[in-house]
């Protein structure tokens, strides 16, 4: 999972440079409600195209099968998720997107598909706690109960009118994706969101 | 609030969604010889019906795509949701698109192609 992999570091500015840790303890004692952390340079790639796009997916990403509507397929520390009915956003290692990006485009030839690298264009937050879908309920119309919003579950919607990707990876654990220069935004609505039950913003 | 059935992503809240307008306003084909007036109607004029409307809606802040929705706009019942480039199935969609006055102009009789004509007969050279 990429949000349990230790995280890699490059080089440069990312979303949320410069910004301090946040803490609020949990009033009830115990571990915060909700822990955000930037997955710092998390490789994004958008991918435009049909069913026929399938064999290039397969040999770059090792993903058998492109994923159902408004879900993801996780492949070692990828994920491949469904953004549309030919819309797919790829996250992959910090500093392999380039890589498989030029892979893919070689992969599509003579193919009506496309691979954008949105790598900068888009933030990517891990967020797990115990109170972290209740958080989210304050902010985004999606159903979120855990047996609906199940782990392997992807959707776009908006959290407080800013767009937003959101993968469950977890009952308690989620990627949340916004454009990078909403994503002190994001950050500060959800710190703000999840004062009550303890909050820990980690850099 | 609307609960609107995407077409791809299911059941999701109207904030998620942007409405486009009336729905089936052909563009007149570039050969028309439409008058400025009678053009006006494709171009200008909107409808604005209380009771059932044929709409576009697109998944603004989900997946992107457009549909067509036949919605009564007093009521704000959703009657049916169908593909961009389709004409209504329910019976009370099939009526309202018929009703449309727009279904009488010039403008929308200028955006079908112009009848194909009878192939003519090929000559046969031995
Ligand atoms: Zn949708």
């Amino acid at each position: 999972m990429a949000d349990a992999s230790p995280q890699i570091r490059l080089p440069g500015r990312n979303a949320l440079s410069g910004r301090p840790a946040i803490t609020h303890a949990n009033q009830d004692g115990g571990k915060p409600g909700l822990v955000i952390e930037e997955l710092v340079h998390l490789g994004k790639l958008n991918i435009r195209g049909a069913a026929d796009i399938l064999p290039g997916i397969t040999a770059q990403t090792g993903c058998q099968s492109l994923p159902e509507n408004n879900r993801f397929v996780t492949i070692g520390e990828r994920h491949l998720a469904w953004l549309g009915p030919d819309e797919y956003l790829l996250l992959c290692e910090a500093g392999r997107e380039d890589e498989i990006q030029t892979r893919l485009r070689q992969d599509f030839e003579g193919i009506h598909a496309a691979v954008t690298n949105v790598t900068d264009g888009l933030c990517a937050l891990g967020i797990r706690g115990g109170s972290v879908r209740k958080v989210l309920a304050k902010g985004c119309a999606l159903d979120l109960h855990e047996e609906v919003f199940a782990a392997g579950q992807c959707a776009q919607s908006l959290l407080s009118h800013a767009g937003i990707t959101l993968l469950a990876t977890g009952e308690t654990r989620f990627v949340l994706v916004c454009r990078t220069s909403f994503a002190p935004y994001v950050v500060d609505w959800l710190v703000d969101a999840a004062l009550e039950y303890g909050v820990s913003y980690r850099t | 609030m609307l609960l609107i059935n995407c077409p791809h992503c299911g059941p999701r809240e109207e904030s998620e969604f942007s409405c486009g307008g009336e729905a089936h306003i052909a563009r007149p084909l570039a050969e028309n010889t439409l008058t400025d007036a009678a053009f006006a109607d494709y171009l200008f004029l909107r409808d604005n019906p209380k009771g059932l409307f044929l709409e576009r809606w697109r998944h603004a802040a989900g997946c992107r795509r457009w549909f067509n929705m036949a919605r009564d706009t007093v009521t704000h019942e959703i009657i049916e949701i169908y593909p961009m480039g389709s004409l209504p199935k329910t019976k009370a969609g099939k009526v309202a698109h018929a009703a449309s006055w727009r279904r009488e102009t010039a403008a929308e009789a200028a955006a079908k192609p112009a009848k194909a004509k009878a192939p003519r007969a090929k000559k046969e050279n031995g």
